[in-house]
Protein backbone atom coordinates (compact mmCIF):
# COMPACT_ATOMS: atom_id res chain seq x y z
CA UNK A 1 0.00 0.00 0.00
CA UNK A 2 3.12 2.11 1.04
CA UNK A 3 4.47 1.42 -2.32
CA UNK A 4 1.38 2.03 -4.57
CA UNK A 5 0.87 5.55 -2.70
CA UNK A 6 4.74 6.55 -3.51
CA UNK A 7 3.35 5.47 -7.27
CA UNK A 8 0.72 7.67 -7.15
CA UNK A 9 2.47 10.64 -5.35
CA UNK A 10 5.32 10.65 -7.84
CA UNK A 11 2.66 10.46 -11.10
CA UNK A 12 0.97 13.52 -8.92
CA UNK A 13 4.60 14.97 -8.42
CA UNK A 14 5.28 14.95 -12.31
CA UNK A 15 2.21 16.70 -13.21
CA UNK A 16 2.26 19.40 -11.00
CA UNK A 17 5.78 20.25 -11.70
CA UNK A 18 5.16 20.50 -15.49
CA UNK A 19 2.42 22.98 -14.83
CA UNK A 20 4.60 24.47 -12.47
CA UNK A 21 7.02 25.06 -15.09
CA UNK A 22 4.82 25.86 -18.01
CA UNK A 23 3.84 28.79 -15.70
CA UNK A 24 6.57 30.13 -15.11
CA UNK A 25 7.74 29.82 -17.99
CA UNK A 26 4.72 31.95 -19.86
CA UNK A 27 3.76 29.19 -22.06
CA UNK A 28 0.50 27.20 -22.27
CA UNK A 29 0.22 23.74 -21.35
CA UNK A 30 -0.31 20.67 -24.23
CA UNK A 31 -3.71 19.90 -24.02
CA UNK A 32 -4.47 16.83 -26.77
CA UNK A 33 -7.87 15.59 -25.40
CA UNK A 34 -9.96 18.48 -23.71
CA UNK A 35 -8.78 22.04 -25.06
CA UNK A 36 -8.96 24.39 -21.85
CA UNK A 37 -5.61 23.78 -20.44
CA UNK A 38 -4.90 27.70 -21.65
CA UNK A 39 -8.44 29.00 -19.75
CA UNK A 40 -7.58 27.48 -16.84
CA UNK A 41 -3.68 28.36 -16.46
CA UNK A 42 -4.58 31.78 -17.39
CA UNK A 43 -7.49 32.43 -15.13
CA UNK A 44 -7.50 34.10 -11.64
CA UNK A 45 -7.87 30.96 -10.47
CA UNK A 46 -4.62 29.33 -11.00
CA UNK A 47 -2.79 31.34 -8.09
CA UNK A 48 -3.59 31.31 -4.48
CA UNK A 49 -2.28 34.64 -2.61
CA UNK A 50 0.03 34.99 -5.90
CA UNK A 51 1.26 31.62 -5.16
CA UNK A 52 0.57 29.14 -8.35
CA UNK A 53 -1.59 26.52 -7.22
CA UNK A 54 0.50 24.13 -9.38
CA UNK A 55 3.34 25.18 -7.41
CA UNK A 56 1.23 24.22 -4.09
CA UNK A 57 0.26 20.73 -5.73
CA UNK A 58 4.37 20.53 -6.22
CA UNK A 59 4.59 21.09 -2.49
CA UNK A 60 2.09 19.00 -1.46
CA UNK A 61 2.78 15.82 -3.28
CA UNK A 62 6.58 17.02 -1.77
CA UNK A 63 5.10 16.40 1.28
CA UNK A 64 3.25 13.13 1.05
CA UNK A 65 5.91 11.69 -0.28
CA UNK A 66 8.48 12.81 2.94
CA UNK A 67 5.71 11.32 5.21
CA UNK A 68 5.52 8.47 3.23
CA UNK A 69 9.12 7.94 3.80
CA UNK A 70 8.63 7.31 7.03
CA UNK A 71 6.56 5.17 9.47
CA UNK A 72 4.96 5.61 12.38
CA UNK A 73 1.25 7.11 13.69
CA UNK A 74 2.33 10.18 13.37
CA UNK A 75 4.19 10.29 10.01
CA UNK A 76 0.80 8.16 8.60
CA UNK A 77 -1.81 10.81 10.11
CA UNK A 78 0.33 13.11 8.04
CA UNK A 79 -0.15 11.83 5.31
CA UNK A 80 -3.43 11.26 5.39
CA UNK A 81 -3.85 14.81 6.44
CA UNK A 82 -1.77 16.44 3.49
CA UNK A 83 -3.66 13.99 0.77
CA UNK A 84 -7.34 15.10 2.48
CA UNK A 85 -6.74 18.29 2.06
CA UNK A 86 -5.10 18.59 -0.97
CA UNK A 87 -8.35 16.42 -2.02
CA UNK A 88 -10.35 18.89 -0.79
CA UNK A 89 -8.88 21.88 -2.58
CA UNK A 90 -8.92 19.96 -5.83
CA UNK A 91 -12.37 19.06 -5.57
CA UNK A 92 -12.64 23.22 -5.08
CA UNK A 93 -10.81 23.58 -8.23
CA UNK A 94 -12.33 21.12 -9.98
CA UNK A 95 -15.62 22.72 -9.59
CA UNK A 96 -14.35 25.89 -10.95
CA UNK A 97 -13.26 24.46 -14.07
CA UNK A 98 -16.78 23.05 -14.99
CA UNK A 99 -18.62 25.33 -13.05
CA UNK A 100 -17.29 29.08 -13.38
CA UNK A 101 -14.82 28.80 -16.11
CA UNK A 102 -16.37 26.44 -18.28
CA UNK A 103 -12.96 24.57 -19.75
CA UNK A 104 -11.53 21.12 -18.31
CA UNK A 105 -7.79 21.29 -18.13
CA UNK A 106 -6.83 17.42 -18.20
CA UNK A 107 -3.65 18.16 -16.33
CA UNK A 108 -5.41 19.27 -13.30
CA UNK A 109 -8.00 16.08 -13.30
CA UNK A 110 -5.11 14.05 -13.63
CA UNK A 111 -3.85 15.65 -10.47
CA UNK A 112 -7.00 15.87 -9.37
CA UNK A 113 -7.54 11.64 -9.84
CA UNK A 114 -3.92 11.35 -8.36
CA UNK A 115 -4.89 13.18 -5.14
CA UNK A 116 -8.09 11.13 -4.65
CA UNK A 117 -6.12 7.92 -5.10
CA UNK A 118 -3.66 8.93 -2.56
CA UNK A 119 -6.42 9.97 0.11
CA UNK A 120 -7.62 6.66 -0.27
CA UNK A 121 -4.51 4.92 -0.12
CA UNK A 122 -3.07 7.16 2.50
CA UNK A 123 -6.25 6.83 4.89
CA UNK A 124 -6.56 3.24 4.52
CA UNK A 125 -2.92 2.86 5.66
CA UNK A 126 -3.58 4.88 8.36
CA UNK A 127 -6.16 2.68 9.45
CA UNK A 128 -5.01 -0.68 9.13
CA UNK A 129 -1.77 -0.19 11.07
CA UNK A 130 -1.00 -2.34 13.85
CA UNK A 131 -0.96 -1.39 17.00
CA UNK A 132 2.99 -0.20 17.51
CA UNK A 133 3.47 0.96 13.84
CA UNK A 134 3.66 -1.70 11.10
CA UNK A 135 1.12 -1.98 8.63
CA UNK A 136 -0.66 -5.10 7.70
CA UNK A 137 -0.19 -6.72 4.88
CA UNK A 138 -2.42 -6.15 1.48
CA UNK B 1 -8.92 -31.43 32.90
CA UNK B 2 -6.30 -30.76 35.52
CA UNK B 3 -6.35 -27.40 37.89
CA UNK B 4 -3.31 -26.08 35.66
CA UNK B 5 -4.90 -26.96 32.52
CA UNK B 6 -7.61 -24.38 33.71
CA UNK B 7 -5.58 -22.06 34.89
CA UNK B 8 -3.96 -22.10 31.61
CA UNK B 9 -7.06 -21.57 29.12
CA UNK B 10 -8.27 -18.69 31.81
CA UNK B 11 -4.92 -17.05 31.18
CA UNK B 12 -4.96 -17.26 27.62
CA UNK B 13 -8.45 -15.94 27.70
CA UNK B 14 -7.58 -13.01 29.58
CA UNK B 15 -4.25 -12.03 27.31
CA UNK B 16 -6.85 -12.39 24.27
CA UNK B 17 -9.16 -10.14 25.96
CA UNK B 18 -6.38 -7.86 26.33
CA UNK B 19 -5.20 -8.28 23.16
CA UNK B 20 -8.68 -7.68 21.15
CA UNK B 21 -8.87 -4.55 24.34
CA UNK B 22 -5.69 -3.06 23.05
CA UNK B 23 -7.15 -3.26 19.73
CA UNK B 24 -10.40 -2.12 20.15
CA UNK B 25 -8.43 1.37 21.69
CA UNK B 26 -6.09 1.48 18.81
CA UNK B 27 -8.95 1.23 16.60
CA UNK B 28 -11.03 4.24 17.99
CA UNK B 29 -7.58 6.23 18.90
CA UNK B 30 -7.10 6.12 14.82
CA UNK B 31 -10.53 6.79 13.65
CA UNK B 32 -10.35 9.96 15.97
CA UNK B 33 -6.71 10.87 14.39
CA UNK B 34 -8.46 10.16 11.03
CA UNK B 35 -11.13 12.47 12.13
CA UNK B 36 -9.00 15.45 13.83
CA UNK B 37 -6.87 15.08 10.43
CA UNK B 38 -9.70 15.63 8.04
CA UNK B 39 -11.51 18.35 10.09
CA UNK B 40 -7.59 20.31 9.67
CA UNK B 41 -7.83 19.82 6.28
CA UNK B 42 -10.90 20.86 5.70
CA UNK B 43 -10.03 24.08 7.39
CA UNK B 44 -7.29 24.43 5.58
CA UNK B 45 -9.01 23.68 2.17
CA UNK B 46 -11.82 25.81 3.43
CA UNK B 47 -9.44 28.53 4.17
CA UNK B 48 -7.78 28.26 0.52
CA UNK B 49 -11.05 28.11 -1.61
CA UNK B 50 -11.75 31.21 0.26
CA UNK B 51 -8.64 33.24 -1.01
CA UNK B 52 -9.40 31.87 -4.23
CA UNK B 53 -12.96 32.54 -4.81
CA UNK B 54 -11.93 36.13 -3.63
CA UNK B 55 -8.87 36.17 -6.19
CA UNK B 56 -11.59 35.60 -8.78
CA UNK B 57 -13.70 38.39 -7.57
CA UNK B 58 -14.21 41.66 -9.17
CA UNK B 59 -16.22 45.01 -7.76
CA UNK B 60 -19.42 44.79 -8.75
CA UNK B 61 -20.34 46.09 -11.76
CA UNK B 62 -23.42 47.17 -13.42
CA UNK B 63 -25.57 44.14 -13.22
CA UNK B 64 -26.78 44.16 -17.11
CA UNK B 65 -25.64 46.27 -20.28
CA UNK B 66 -28.20 49.29 -20.68
CA UNK B 67 -31.25 49.37 -23.49
CA UNK B 68 -29.55 51.61 -25.31
CA UNK B 69 -28.64 48.93 -28.21
CA UNK B 70 -31.20 46.95 -27.83
CA UNK B 71 -33.40 46.18 -31.21
CA UNK B 72 -30.05 48.08 -33.26
CA UNK B 73 -29.32 45.29 -35.59
CA UNK B 74 -25.23 44.57 -35.60
CA UNK B 75 -24.20 43.06 -38.47
CA UNK B 76 -20.25 42.01 -38.96
CA UNK B 77 -19.27 44.53 -36.23
CA UNK B 78 -21.31 47.63 -37.81
CA UNK B 79 -24.24 48.60 -36.10
CA UNK B 80 -27.01 50.18 -37.63
CA UNK B 81 -28.70 50.19 -40.65
CA UNK B 82 -26.55 48.84 -42.97
CA UNK B 83 -27.96 51.37 -46.01
CA UNK B 84 -26.97 54.14 -43.48
CA UNK B 85 -25.44 57.24 -45.60
CA UNK B 86 -22.85 57.91 -43.06
CA UNK B 87 -20.40 55.63 -41.15
CA UNK B 88 -19.28 56.58 -38.58
CA UNK B 89 -15.34 54.78 -37.27
CA UNK B 90 -14.46 55.00 -34.12
CA UNK B 91 -10.84 54.25 -33.33
CA UNK B 92 -10.20 52.65 -30.11
CA UNK B 93 -7.96 50.72 -27.29
CA UNK B 94 -10.45 49.63 -24.83
CA UNK B 95 -7.70 50.13 -21.68
CA UNK B 96 -7.93 53.47 -23.18
CA UNK B 97 -10.00 55.88 -20.27
CA UNK B 98 -10.87 58.75 -22.40
CA UNK B 99 -12.42 55.47 -24.73
CA UNK B 100 -14.48 54.66 -21.76
CA UNK B 101 -15.44 58.17 -21.41
CA UNK B 102 -16.40 58.80 -24.92
CA UNK B 103 -18.77 55.59 -24.64
CA UNK B 104 -20.49 56.98 -21.63
CA UNK B 105 -21.20 60.76 -22.73
CA UNK B 106 -20.87 61.15 -26.94
CA UNK B 107 -21.80 57.39 -27.98
CA UNK B 108 -25.33 57.28 -26.36
CA UNK B 109 -26.89 60.18 -27.91
CA UNK B 110 -25.65 59.57 -31.43
CA UNK B 111 -26.66 55.72 -31.18
CA UNK B 112 -30.02 56.87 -29.69
CA UNK B 113 -30.76 60.00 -32.56
CA UNK B 114 -28.80 59.07 -35.50
CA UNK B 115 -28.01 54.83 -35.76
CA UNK B 116 -31.32 54.46 -34.08
CA UNK B 117 -33.25 56.69 -36.96
CA UNK B 118 -31.04 55.30 -39.87
CA UNK B 119 -28.43 57.82 -40.94
CA UNK B 120 -25.41 56.54 -38.78
CA UNK B 121 -24.16 53.56 -38.72
CA UNK B 122 -21.24 52.66 -36.47
CA UNK B 123 -18.31 50.92 -36.98
CA UNK B 124 -15.46 50.62 -34.55
CA UNK B 125 -11.55 49.19 -34.91
CA UNK B 126 -9.64 47.98 -31.83
CA UNK B 127 -6.66 49.22 -31.72
CA UNK B 128 -4.43 47.74 -29.37
CA UNK B 129 -0.66 50.02 -28.63
CA UNK B 130 -1.82 50.11 -24.65
CA UNK B 131 -0.04 47.16 -23.76
CA UNK B 132 -0.83 42.86 -22.88
CA UNK B 133 -4.57 43.84 -21.98
CA UNK B 134 -5.16 45.59 -24.97
CA UNK B 135 -4.26 43.12 -26.93
CA UNK B 136 -6.53 40.31 -25.03
CA UNK B 137 -9.27 42.51 -24.73
CA UNK B 138 -9.10 43.63 -28.46
CA UNK B 139 -9.55 39.30 -29.65
CA UNK B 140 -12.18 38.47 -27.37
CA UNK B 141 -13.75 41.57 -28.82
CA UNK B 142 -13.21 40.08 -31.94
CA UNK B 143 -14.90 36.91 -30.27
CA UNK B 144 -17.98 38.95 -29.37
CA UNK B 145 -18.43 40.23 -33.02
CA UNK B 146 -18.81 36.68 -34.57
CA UNK B 147 -21.79 36.33 -31.76
CA UNK B 148 -22.94 40.13 -33.41
CA UNK B 149 -22.83 41.24 -29.90
CA UNK B 150 -19.77 43.38 -30.22
CA UNK B 151 -21.03 46.64 -29.02
CA UNK B 152 -22.91 45.19 -26.04
CA UNK B 153 -19.26 43.61 -25.17
CA UNK B 154 -17.84 47.19 -25.43
CA UNK B 155 -20.28 48.69 -23.83
CA UNK B 156 -20.09 46.18 -20.97
CA UNK B 157 -16.09 46.13 -21.07
CA UNK B 158 -15.93 50.22 -20.33
CA UNK B 159 -18.60 50.24 -17.62
CA UNK B 160 -15.72 47.69 -15.75
CA UNK B 161 -12.63 49.01 -17.19
CA UNK B 162 -9.50 48.92 -15.27
CA UNK B 163 -6.28 50.60 -14.28
CA UNK B 164 -4.19 50.26 -17.18
CA UNK B 165 -2.01 47.57 -17.67
CA UNK B 166 -2.52 46.14 -14.55
CA UNK B 167 -3.32 42.71 -15.88
CA UNK B 168 -7.20 43.45 -14.83
CA UNK B 169 -7.88 41.94 -18.01
CA UNK B 170 -8.00 37.81 -17.33
CA UNK B 171 -10.76 35.20 -18.56
CA UNK B 172 -12.52 35.96 -15.17
CA UNK B 173 -12.76 39.73 -15.77
CA UNK B 174 -13.55 38.64 -19.59
CA UNK B 175 -16.23 36.32 -18.50
CA UNK B 176 -17.71 39.04 -16.18
CA UNK B 177 -18.85 41.47 -19.44
CA UNK B 178 -19.13 38.64 -21.67
CA UNK B 179 -21.53 37.53 -19.24
CA UNK B 180 -23.03 41.45 -18.94
CA UNK B 181 -23.13 42.25 -22.72
CA UNK B 182 -25.02 38.71 -23.53
CA UNK B 183 -21.66 37.17 -24.97
CA UNK B 184 -20.91 33.22 -24.85
CA UNK B 185 -17.68 33.83 -22.98
CA UNK B 186 -16.12 30.27 -23.39
CA UNK B 187 -16.87 30.78 -27.49
CA UNK B 188 -15.62 34.06 -27.08
CA UNK B 189 -12.13 33.61 -25.27
CA UNK B 190 -11.76 30.44 -27.57
CA UNK B 191 -11.84 32.54 -30.31
CA UNK B 192 -9.06 35.02 -29.07
CA UNK B 193 -6.29 33.34 -30.57
CA UNK B 194 -8.04 32.46 -34.59
CA UNK B 195 -7.09 33.28 -37.65
CA UNK B 196 -10.31 35.94 -37.42
CA UNK B 197 -8.97 37.88 -34.01
CA UNK B 198 -5.85 37.90 -35.52
CA UNK B 199 -6.95 39.88 -38.63
CA UNK B 200 -9.88 41.93 -36.96
CA UNK B 201 -6.56 43.44 -35.02
CA UNK B 202 -4.32 43.65 -38.40
CA UNK B 203 -7.36 45.56 -40.29
CA UNK B 204 -7.50 48.29 -37.21
CA UNK B 205 -3.72 48.77 -37.50
CA UNK B 206 -3.62 48.79 -41.32
CA UNK B 207 -7.04 51.78 -40.90
CA UNK B 208 -5.27 53.24 -37.90
CA UNK B 209 -2.19 53.65 -40.20
CA UNK B 210 -3.85 54.83 -43.16
CA UNK B 211 -6.41 57.21 -40.98
CA UNK B 212 -2.92 58.70 -39.54
CA UNK B 213 -4.74 58.22 -36.30
CA UNK B 214 -2.90 59.80 -33.86
CA UNK B 215 -4.71 58.62 -30.66
CA UNK B 216 -7.56 57.15 -29.15
CA UNK B 217 -10.24 57.86 -29.17
CA UNK B 218 -10.45 58.85 -32.94
CA UNK B 219 -13.82 59.46 -34.84
CA UNK B 220 -14.01 59.52 -38.96
CA UNK B 221 -16.66 59.86 -40.95
CA UNK B 222 -17.72 59.02 -44.50
CA UNK B 223 -20.75 59.45 -46.91
CA UNK B 224 -22.13 55.96 -48.95
CA UNK B 225 -18.55 55.05 -50.48
CA UNK B 226 -16.79 58.47 -50.39
CA UNK B 227 -13.18 59.06 -48.64
CA UNK B 228 -13.06 59.05 -44.86
CA UNK B 229 -12.12 61.56 -42.64
CA UNK B 230 -10.76 62.60 -39.23
CA UNK B 231 -13.86 64.19 -37.14
CA UNK B 232 -11.96 67.66 -36.34
CA UNK B 233 -14.13 67.96 -32.97
CA UNK B 234 -13.46 66.65 -29.78
CA UNK B 235 -14.65 62.45 -29.70
CA UNK B 236 -15.68 64.09 -25.91
CA UNK B 237 -18.12 66.65 -27.14
CA UNK B 238 -21.38 64.72 -28.10
CA UNK B 239 -23.05 68.35 -29.55
CA UNK B 240 -19.73 69.19 -31.67
CA UNK B 241 -19.46 65.42 -32.85
CA UNK B 242 -23.92 65.73 -34.25
CA UNK B 243 -22.84 69.16 -35.61
CA UNK B 244 -20.72 67.54 -37.67
CA UNK B 245 -22.41 64.72 -38.70
CA UNK B 246 -25.19 66.96 -39.30
CA UNK B 247 -22.62 69.08 -41.80
CA UNK B 248 -21.85 66.38 -43.32
CA UNK B 249 -24.86 64.49 -44.03
CA UNK B 250 -26.29 67.93 -45.32
CA UNK B 251 -22.93 68.08 -47.75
Amino acid sequence: MRAAAIGVALAGLGIATYLTVVHYAGGEPVCAVAHGCATVQQSDYASLAGVPVALLGVLGYLGVLAALARDGEAWRTAAAFVSLAGLAFSGWLTYVEVGILDAICIWCVGSAICMALLTVLTVARMLRAEPGGAVSAS
Amino acid sequence: MSKQAVIERRRAARIESERAERARASRTKRLWRLGAAAAAAAVLAAGAVAVSSNGGAKPAPPATTSSLLAGIPENHGVLGDPKAPLTLTEYVDLQCPICARAAQSTLPALIRDDVRSGKVKLQVRTLSFLGADSVRAARVAAGAERQGRLWAFLEAFYARQGTENSGYVTDGFLRDVSKAAGVDAGQAIGQADSAFASGRLERADADATRMNVQGTPTLTVKRGNGPERVLTTSPLDAAAVQAELDREAAR
